[in-house]
Order: C-alpha cells, then sequence, then structure tokens
C-alpha cells in the first residue's frame, strides 16, 4: 500500500524517463540536424562552391546534403531507430496526455498555455510526422496532391512539387498541404523548445526557479532560432520552381557543377567535404 | 462598469478594487448548492448588504441569518467548512470567481467593489462534495502518508537529543512548512483529477503539496531516515513524474510554498535514487 512495498511497478518510472529522454535524443538531435538541413536551400545561396546565384545555389546546396545523408552507412538503421523513437515518444504521449485535464480557461496563466500547448502540439506533431514520413520517405503518393513521388537525387524539385501540389503551378491542395506543414513544423519546434525546458526540470537539472528562468532564456533562444530555420527551409522550397530545380539537379547527376567548381574556384573546389579531391 | 473578475483579475486589480469600493452597497452572492454526495447541483442567489471589510464567511453568515434567494424563496442556510477564519487551517477553501482560495481571507471589497457585482462561490471541483461549500479532503491527507510526511522519532526508549539542523538549512526549509494542506495546488493542477473511488488514491497523481513535503522532510536530519522511504513511494505511479509542468500551483499557493522548486529537487533525488537503485540493488 505503501512505499514499504518497495519498488511497485519499478517500470513506470523508467517508462516516463525514456519518454523524456527519448525526446531529446534522438528525435530532439535529429529535429535540429533536419531543419538546419532543410535550411540549406536559403543558406546554400552564400555557397560559392555551387555554380548559378541566389535560390539555384540553395536547390544544389540542399541536393548536396541530401545525397551526402543518402550516403550515409546504416542510413536504414539510424532511420528505423529513428520511427521507433517517434513512435514510442507518440504512444507514450497520448497515454499521457489523456490522463490531464488542462484548465486555461479558469487559470489563464502563460506557463498553464504552455502546458496546454505541448500536448495540442503533441497532437498535431503525430498526424504531421506520419504524413510526412509516410508521403516523402515511404512513397504513399496517394496522399500528395499531383501525386508526387519525393526522390533523394531530385530533392528539391520533387519536394517543392509536393508543397506546390503539381510541376506546373500552386494547386489549391498544394497550398493545403503547405500551410500544414507551416503549421506542423511550427508545433514541433515547440514542443521540443518546451520539451527541452521541462525535461531539465524532470531530470532535476534545474531546481531554482532562476535556474529554470535561465534555461527557458536558453531553450527559448534555441526555438527561435529552429524556427527560424524551419520557416526559412519552407519560404525557401515555396520560392523554389520545380521545373527550374529539376534541371539543376539534373546537372548535379551528370557531375556537371563539380567541374563547374573547379572552374570557379580552382584547386579550392577538389577539398569539398565528404569526398576524395 | 465592468469589473475584473478573479479569474481575469490580478492580485494588484484586486488590491486596486479596494479603494474603489462603494460604501453601502449591495452585492449579489452567487452560491453553487448541493443537498449530499451524488446529488445534482443547482444554482442559488442572494442579496447580501456589504460591510467595510467583510469576507465571504461573513457574507455567508449574514445569508444564514435570513436564508431567503433573489427570487424569494425560502432555503437552507448555505452549508461550508471553516476553521481558523485567518488562512492557516485551509479548511474554508473554495472556489470564489471560479479559482481556488480561502474564503476566510477573501475580501468582498476585491472581487465585487460595486453596487449590484456578483461574486460566485462553489465548491473545490477535485474533492468530494459533502453539502454545498463542504468537501472531502481525505485524500490530501491520504497523501501526506504515502510519502511519510513526519519525523521517525517514536519508540520504545528515549531517543536522546536530535542532530544539529543549521540556521541556513532550517531557512531553506521553513517555506514549505508554511504548507496548510488547504487543496488550492490540487483544484488547479491538470494533471490532479478528481477521484471518487478511494481504491484508486495510492497509484493517482499524489500533488504537488505531498511532493513538497516530501522535500520538507528529506531534508530534515532526522527525517531524512525515511529519504528512500519517499522517494520510493514517488517514483511509483501517480508518484512525481505523473507532473506535467503547468506550474499553476506554486502561482495559486496562498502560502507561497516553492512548490515547482520542491517538484524539482524531488525530480533531481528520485533521478538519483533510480541510479542507485539500478547499480546498487538498494
Amino acid at each position: 500500500m505503501t512505499a514499504t512495498d518497495g519498488p511497485r511497478q519499478s517500470h513506470h518510472l523508467l517508462l516516463r524517463r525514456l519518454h523524456s529522454l527519448s525526446g531529446l535524443v534522438p528525435i530532439g538531435v535529429f529535429l535540429i540536424f533536419h531543419l538546419t538541413t532543410n535550411a540549406s536551400v536559403v543558406w546554400g545561396a552564400a555557397n560559392t562552391r555551387m555554380p548559378g546565384e541566389g535560390l539555384e545555389r540553395g536547390v544544389q546546396t540542399f541536393q548536396h546534403e541530401v545525397s551526402w545523408i543518402n550516403d550515409m552507412p546504416g542510413l536504414l538503421l539510424i532511420e528505423l531507430s529513428l520511427w521507433l523513437a517517434i513512435g514510442f515518444h507518440s504512444i507514450l504521449g497520448v497515454v499521457y496526455a489523456v490522463g490531464g485535464k488542462p484548465n486555461v480557461g479558469a487559470y489563464k496563466y502563460p506557463d498553464n498555455w504552455r502546458y496546454t500547448l505541448q500536448r495540442l502540439t503533441g497532437y498535431v506533431g503525430i498526424f504531421f510526422i506520419f504524413y510526412h514520413v509516410a508521403t516523402l520517405r515511404w512513397g504513399w503518393s496517394f496522399l500528395v496532391p499531383g501525386g508526387t513521388v519525393w526522390s533523394h537525387e531530385y530533392a528539391a524539385s520533387t519536394l517543392a512539387a509536393a508543397l506546390r501540389g503539381s510541376y506546373e503551378g500552386f494547386t489549391g491542395a498544394g497550398i493545403a498541404v503547405s500551410i500544414g506543414y507551416f503549421l506542423g513544423v511550427t508545433c514541433l519546434v515547440f514542443h521540443f523548445a518546451n520539451g527541452l525546458w521541462t525535461s531539465a526540470i524532470t531530470w532535476g537539472l534545474t531546481v531554482s526557479e532562476k535556474a529554470q528562468k535561465r534555461w527557458g532564456m536558453v531553450c527559448a533562444g534555441l526555438g527561435v532560432g529552429l524556427m527560424g530555420a524551419a520557416w526559412m527551409a519552407l519560404i525557401g522550397f515555396l520560392l523554389t520552381d520545380p521545373v527550374d530545380a529539376r534541371a539543376l539537379e539534373e546537372g548535379m547527376l551528370s557531375g556537371a557543377h563539380e567541374v563547374q567548381a573547379e572552374q570557379d574556384e580552382g584547386a579550392i573546389g577538389s577539398a569539398e567535404p565528404g569526398r576524395e579531391p | 462598469m465592468a469589473i475584473a473578475y478573479a479569474h481575469e483579475s490580478t492580485a494588484d486589480q484586486r488590491r486596486a478594487n479596494r479603494t474603489r469600493a462603494v460604501e453601502g452597497r449591495t452585492v449579489l452572492c452567487r452560491v453553487r448548492r448541493c443537498d449530499g454526495p451524488g446529488k445534482a447541483g443547482r444554482w442559488e442567489s442572494f442579496k447580501v448588504p456589504v460591510e467595510p471589510g467583510m469576507n465571504v464567511i461573513a457574507c455567508l453568515k449574514h445569508i444564514a441569518q435570513n436564508p431567503v434567494t433573489v427570487d424569494g424563496n425560502t432555503t437552507t442556510p448555505v452549508v461550508y467548512d471553516a476553521g481558523c477564519l485567518e488562512e492557516v487551517c485551509g479548511a474554508c477553501t473554495m472556489l470564489i470567481n471560479g479559482m481556488a482560495r480561502q474564503s476566510c481571507s477573501c475580501l468582498i471589497d476585491e472581487y465585487a467593489p460595486l453596487e449590484g457585482d456578483t461574486i460566485t462561490l462553489e465548491p473545490m471541483t477535485k474533492f468530494p462534495v459533502i453539502r454545498d461549500l463542504w468537501v472531502d479532503r481525505a485524500r490530501l491527507f491520504q497523501s501526506l502518508t504515502r510519502v511519510k510526511a513526519w519525523v521517525p522519532i517514536d519508540g520504545t526508549y528515549a531517543l536522546g537529543a536530535g542532530p544539529k539542523e543549521s540556521p541556513e538549512v532550517q531557512q531553506d526549509r521553513y517555506d514549505m512548512s508554511e504548507c496548510m494542506s488547504c487543496g488550492c495546488c490540487l483544484e488547479a493542477c491538470p494533471q490532479f483529477t478528481i477521484e471518487p473511488d478511494e481504491a484508486s488514491w495510492d497509484t493517482s497523481f499524489i500533488g504537488a503539496h505531498a511532493i513538497s513535503q516530501a522535500r520538507l522532510f528529506n531534508g530534515h536530519a532526522t527525517g531524512k531516515e525515511l529519504k528512500n522511504d519517499r522517494l520510493d513511494e514517488l517514483m511509483n505511479p501517480g508518484g512525481v513524474s505523473e507532473c506535467g509542468n503547468a506550474q499553476n500551483c506554486v502561482k495559486v499557493c496562498p502560502k507561497g510554498v516553492p512548490l515547482t522548486e520542491s517538484i524539482a529537487t524531488i525530480g533531481r533525488q528520485v533521478t538519483i535514487r533510480s541510479f542507485t537503485r539500478f547499480f546498487s540493488g538498494k
């Protein structure tokens, strides 16, 4: 009945703590890499190793990043562990969330809104991640307006077409998908930043109110940065013309950009990371 | 004029309301009535002439003298729990304009400063209603036994003088010792839900007050003898990990008990305890 019974259901705490941990590693760490990689379509504009200018460079930088990831050894193992972690975090998260009764109607504190939003963004995030992975990774093209199938060899163009609804231009369904992506990434970034903050309380890292405030500033800063990266990437892909991007990617497949880069930069061009000179 | 009511007003606004309070006014006291456990509730409103500095308890006493509703129906006096009438026992906690607080320290001037203003009284929702505004807070005290919120000094022989306590540690513990088990933190907590079935109390969320008391006695030189027992209980279902970090508890606590710091401290102690238990087996 009481504590003298010893470790009654000792897996309870273990599951709770694994739920907290899985949100940080691997899911949170992956989110940071994923969003910064996506944003390469915009920050890639400053990548002078790529030919062209502006978004042309961005599209090729993004393609370069995607190709690098697809060349990683054991990629499927990494993906499987991520899917398992996300599934575990989602299922337990829902089980935990339905146990609470949000009461922002009566207690309108910002922290209470944060609590409620953490649960709402979790629900939205589950749907979004499922749609995102199912359509762009598992190739469930019947869920994509226009039936675009994402390809890692034509990363930016197929993504842009999936967001627009067709290769030719924006369709109504495409705009709906784009808005869905905006809401989805916004929810997930909030969920991660807030989860990072509360996990420090859960594990007992930030004890005093002052420490919680300080760590809150760090988490908010990271959240704003990631939000910027996520929105930047989305804007970049929405501005990417799928047909133009396709031509650039075709060029990369035939190795044209490597030649171009070497011509542009001479010896430095061969110092491209991740490739033999 | 529109008045900001408790659920949308800050303490500063309520204090400002005191200076605006009209003398000799009559306010409407809207009360949630219930004739007994499991019976349906109903609303009744009473007109109450306000005296300067009047609190909610005085308002209820006035109604008891002449229990006639605004519709002219004679009814029974409103039942409520009360003890000290100076905000140290916690018995008279109820929802005032939708938020939990003690009715003894709640001034009508702060909530209904103008002629004809309404003040709403309801029983707490996280505990079973006995009658009207009177609830059964037994679960709250059962939670304290779950974490052995006491110093173990009972025995068959004299234990002698206890260990020395430094003034610093005493000072740290003082804030937690002010808890009066009123239930405000539980009422405001989205993770703490009503459990009519007593059998489930041992596995449902224990609440911020008990977690804070566990920290209080874990920090006591003699009380820490039971530290592992307390932490083991708080690692179980219904323990500290059920906290969702909404942090309403610390905001509604009338005593300013550092509840969220207690939750984080116990979180740290539980982390260390679980690693110790995993690697040493005890």
